[in-house]
């Protein structure tokens, strides 16, 4: 464009006229009132560790629109600065969640065509989507967010569900609401060996077609990207065919950005470096469980590694072996000993110097630091886990520039523990995302007299409870009952039956009880499948105040109140 | 310099030899047994002595140091057992979605824990034909395993000198899956072999578009654009060029012939028929045209294109000169193919000597193997199971099995529990007799189970 440099100017100025006219941030009055008076923070006298393995006591950090401005021993509070007082606080660097899938949703299926051919299926239909990005089905105020947020994380990579190569990820920092909290979109290509419909619906049905699909696409798209290249250059050229799906993973293929496998188990990672050694792309292996399998090998090809900070059920240390044969006695312990080789695995990876990330994907926030603290009992350094939740994943995403470590000109997020992160009490009171502060109530345990609930100080929890909870699909309620015996408990739950109408009943299961907190899951069948809903809370006299988390869906709060009149037992 | 020369190739010899090092290779002195050798006859209270994996010496008197030396006296050692039709040790059997899934491999998903592997290897059998389903017509690429129990990694089970082979499959099961399944060609017989040879002919015209563009890029300054990479009819490329064996999934005579005809039409000879129930009809034409036939010894009618069988069915393609095998198909059944040779001996008359064969040396030829495998000869690898009673007795017991010379099952060190992998939460671990119903079945019954026949509803 050719331009009088007068009139540039000047057009530059009605540009900026107008953008301070329009921009909310400098208008005179806030009628939604949600904006922050100021955007100015100093944490002030906290135990700050900056990274892994660097801590400073008494310091302080200042943080202004979103960045931290200075953190050290002397820094200048300015004016306009919010002060929180940090004496007796512990602050860390933002958790970074490697691969998670909260607030993704599902697109829904495409409709099969009439012509349908299962031999034969439209990509979309197979599950080969690599061209999708995972933002268009991703939703920022779902409860997922706020309850990893809770957990102390700040950014997360957030992967597209669907088939075997669902889309493309992106990488978002779970920051205040007015934003799109984007930080990179189409940061890595999703695969899996998962097919759509599991089975024999359409090509691929199984990993048998699932490999070998992988591997023609990526060749083909090697050969379409070549075929672009010559048509660019030459005459008297064959157009080439554009292909989305191919098109997809050009990127790939230029190493710009990665592939993000997921996978299950030691032979599933194989599986993936085996495609990563014919095809040369670069690998991150998501949700790796049995890495001491195949350790010499992830580190021989150089892929990253994204831990699953989900632990197996811990029912098999609990399992008791007096009575049992000697067959059963054995097979126990057999079981028990490859519980614990679970536990060790975080440990080894860092022994091996694999610089591992975690992912939240199918797990549960509730869990997260009691998994921490196991895989800390069981060899990894407290050193370790920080960093698996800070620079590690930090590096691996490629955004250490900005985030991972608390430094002057990076993102502001933070997570501020009441006690230092691995000790008994600690529990979060602050996080900091984006430069946006989340405050956290901290329940404190109410000493076991005075509860005034039961005897002993025991919180009492026999009895019938009517409960409410809150669902993005409406409000429900019904009744638990749960009796004593001997030393453990059972009890029933009823709830608004999801697969027609009245109400159906589920036993409750693994009820515990420590201190005035109760956990209990059941189980409720929905359309096929059998879904186990975990409730969490803590209950003060006869009221019950707590959360139901689905797996994969969500937590929502649930409340109960018990009925009264009702005889101690 | 030839000094120089020399440390090259030593340096050189080293690294072949780090590369081959990869499984673990035997060696042992088993003395005074009773040899069957299966290609020499049987010699009495002969000694075998196994040198790092290989059969180095057979004879009498002979003494080793440093190796293990076991007294097999009273005993019997054969070659071991191998299986050319089994679905041992893998995570998915059918890719059941299309009617040709020739670039699908067995190899891809071989799982190294499962304990049939070892089960197998207390029946003496020390290779097995891990195969695809019988869902398409052109099924998967198969893989030759070596029962190399107790390694994790599934490379360390291929036995990678074997030639590649592919499953193929006729009748009932392709036309049920795809016809009736999936409303899709094939529906009859002559769908599946109207699909075959489909492939075939598209195969033709996939390797010259291809030699086209290659032959276009030698030239200087030329621009080729390149054609539709495609696994799937490449593969069907590489049986036409001979580099693989099929494998046929197959019952009926007709059908049998027609595929014959179909592979002399396409200059195809590198192919085996599996269960070939009714091959009795055409034994003179599987001898003339084929690498044989690998049968049952008597299971038939579960379906209805298996009714005509016949436990003479072995001994009567032995007889026409057609090379024959015995093989498993279950988890179960390879546990004791011995016995179920026996079968064929007990119905057939067959001797020992063609016998044993069925379970060694002829399946050994069908996998193209056999100058590797299949019978104790001096220079083949040190596959072998030391036996109490004669291997073709009904009081047979396996005692020791050998791969490579390394013993992978010894009935004195059988522990209770020989898994290499347990569940974390459950004490027992559910065993899922049928693949669990998800959604989208659509109609496909299941056809593959990785059990005996008395104990479910086994359909091939």
């Amino acid at each position: 464009m050719n331009m009088n440099p007068k009139l540039k100017v000047f057009s530059g100025f009605l540009f900026f006229l107008f953008f301070l006219s329009y921009n909310p941030l400098w208008s005179q009055s806030d009628p939604t009132g949600e904006r922050r008076v100021t955007g100015t923070y100093a944490i002030k006298n906290a135990t700050i560790t900056t990274s892994p393995g660097n801590t400073i006591s008494g310091a302080t950090i200042l943080i202004k629109n979103g960045l931290i401005e200075a953190v050290g021993t002397n820094v200048r509070i300015p004016n306009e600065a919010q002060i929180i007082d940090g004496d007796s606080l512990y602050i860390y660097p933002g958790f970074i969640d490697g691969a998670s899938s909260a607030g993704v949703s599902k697109p829904a299926d495409p409709e099969r065509p009439s012509n349908f051919d299962p031999s034969n299926p439209p990509d979309e239909n197979a599950g080969i989507t690599p061209w999708r990005n995972v933002l268009d089905n991703f939703d920022f105020k779902n409860s997922q967010i706020s309850d990893w947020r809770k957990s102390g994380f700040t950014v997360a990579q957030i992967i597209p569900d669907g088939g075997m190569l669902p889309g493309k990820a992106a990488v978002v920092v779970l920051g205040g609401n007015a934003s799109t909290n984007i930080l990179a979109q189409n940061t890595a290509l999703n695969a899996k060996f998962r097919s759509v419909g599991g089975g024999r619906g359409a090509y691929p049905g199984t990993q048998l077609g699932i490999m070998a699909k992988f591997r023609d696409l990526y060749k083909n798209a090697e050969y379409s990207a070549q075929h672009q290249r010559l048509f660019a250059s030459n005459s008297g050229l064959n157009r080439p065919e554009m292909n989305k799906t191919l098109q997809a993973f050009y990127p790939v293929i230029d190493k710009g950005i990665p592939i993000m496998f997921e996978v299950s188990n030691d032979l599933e990672i194989r599986r993936a470096l085996s495609l990563q050694k014919e095809n040369g792309f670069r690998l991150v292996l998501v949700g790796v469980t049995e890495a001491d399998m195949v350790i010499n090998e992830i580190k021989a090809a150089n892929a990253q590694v994204l831990l699953s900070m989900k632990l197996p059920d811990d029912k098999i240390t609990k399992a008791k072996t007096e009575d049992l044969s000697d067959e059963m006695k054995a097979r126990t312990n057999r079981a028990k000993e490859a519980y614990e080789n679970i536990l060790k695995q975080a440990g080894l990876l860092e022994k091996a110097g694999i610089p591992f990330g975690f992912t939240s994907m199918g797990g549960k926030n509730s869990d997260l630091m009691k998994n921490l603290k196991l895989m800390v009992e069981n060899g990894l350094s407290e050193n370790g886990v920080l960093a698996a939740l800070t620079t590690n994943p930090a590096n691996i995403l490629g955004i250490s520039k900005f985030t991972g470590t608390i430094e002057k000109g990076k993102l502001a997020n933070l997570v501020i523990f009441t006690e230092p992160i691995f000790s008994e009490e600690a529990h979060i009171k602050h996080v900091v995302a984006d430069g946006y502060i989340f405050d956290y109530e901290i329940k404190t345990k109410k000493a076991g007299k005075g509860n005034g609930n039961g005897e002993n100080g025991a919180v009492q929890i026999a009895g019938e409870w009517d409960y409410t909870s809150d669902t993005p699909a409406g409000s429900s309620d019904g009744l638990m009952s749960i009796k004593k015996e001997g030393d453990s408990y059972k009890g029933n739950i009823t709830y608004s039956n999801p697969s027609g109408s009245g109400t159906a009943t589920s036993e409750m299961k693994n009820i515990s009880i420590s201190g005035n907190s109760l956990t209990f899951s059941f189980e409720v069948a929905a359309g096929g499948m059998s879904l186990e809903v975990t409730v969490a809370g803590d209950i003060n006299d006869d009221q019950f105040s707590g959360t139901m988390s689905l797996a994969d869906f969500g937590s929502y709060p649930l409340n109960a109140t018990k009925k009264p009149n009702q005889s101690k037992r | 310099m030839k000094k120089l020369k020399y440390i090259l190739i030593s340096f050189l010899m080293l690294a072949v030899m780090v590369a081959n090092a990869q499984t673990p290779k035997g060696s042992v002195l088993i003395k005074n047994a009773t040899v069957l050798t299966i290609t020499n006859g049987t010699l009495e209270d002969t000694d075998v002595l196994v040198e790092n994996g290989i059969i180095r010496r057979i004879g009498k008197n002979l003494t080793a140091s440093n190796v293990e030396t076991i007294d097999a006296k009273g005993k019997y050692l054969m070659p071991g057992i191998i299986d050319a039709h089994s679905h041992v040790a893998l995570d998915a059997v059918n890719e059941a979605t299309a009617p040709i899934t020739s670039e699908v491999r067995m190899a891809d998903v071989v799982d190294p824990y499962d304990v049939g592997l070892y089960r197998a290897l207390a029946g003496g059998v020390t290779i097995s034909h891990a195969m695809h389903g019988s869902a398409n017509a052109i099924g998967g690429q198969n893989i030759t395993l070596k029962h190399r129990y107790g390694s994790g990694n599934p490379e360390d089970l291929f036995m990678k000198e074997a030639p590649r082979t592919i499953k193929f499959a006729l009748g009932e099961n392709p036309t049920r899956v795809h016809g009736r399944g999936n409303g899709i060609q094939p529906r009859s017989r002559m769908g599946v072999e109207a699909v075959i040879r489909n492939g075939f002919n598209e195969a033709i015209q996939y390797k010259k578009s291809w030699d086209t563009y290659n032959t276009a890029l030698k030239k200087k300054g030329a621009t080729p654009v390149p054609p539709k990479f495609d696994t799937r009819i490449q593969t069907l490329v590489d049986i036409l060029d001979g580099n693989i064996i099929i494998h046929c999934h197959s019952y009926r005579a007709d059908e049998i012939y027609a595929l014959i005809n179909t592979c002399r039409d396409f200059g195809i000879t590198n192919i085996v028929f599996s269960h070939v129930n009714e091959g009795f009809k055409v034994a003179p034409e599987l001898a003339a045209y084929t690498m044989g036939a690998s049968v049952f010894a008597d299971w038939w009618a579960y379906k209805f294109e298996v009714y005509y069988s016949t436990a003479y069915n072995a001994a009567i393609l032995t007889e026409n000169g057609v090379i024959t095998s015995i093989n498993s198909d279950s988890g179960e059944l390879i546990r004791h193919l011995y016995h179920e040779a026996g079968k064929a001996q007990r119905y057939g008359q067959l001797d020992d000597e063609q016998t044993l064969a069925l379970i060694t040396i002829n399946p050994a030829k069908q996998l193209g193997i056999a100058d590797k495998v299949g019978s104790i000869e001096e220079g083949k690898q040190a596959d072998l199971v030391i036996f109490e009673g004669h291997p073709l007795s009904v009081y047979a017991i396996p005692q020791m099995t050998f791969v490579d010379g390394v013993k992978y099952f010894d009935i004195n060190e059988d522990n209770n529990d020989m898994r290499l992998r347990v569940s974390a939460t459950d004490i027992i671990e559910p065993i899922f007799l049928k693949e669990h119903d998800h959604r989208c079945m659509h109609g496909v019954d299941f056809f593959f189970t990785n059990f005996g026949r008395n104990l479910f509803d086994h359909t091939h």
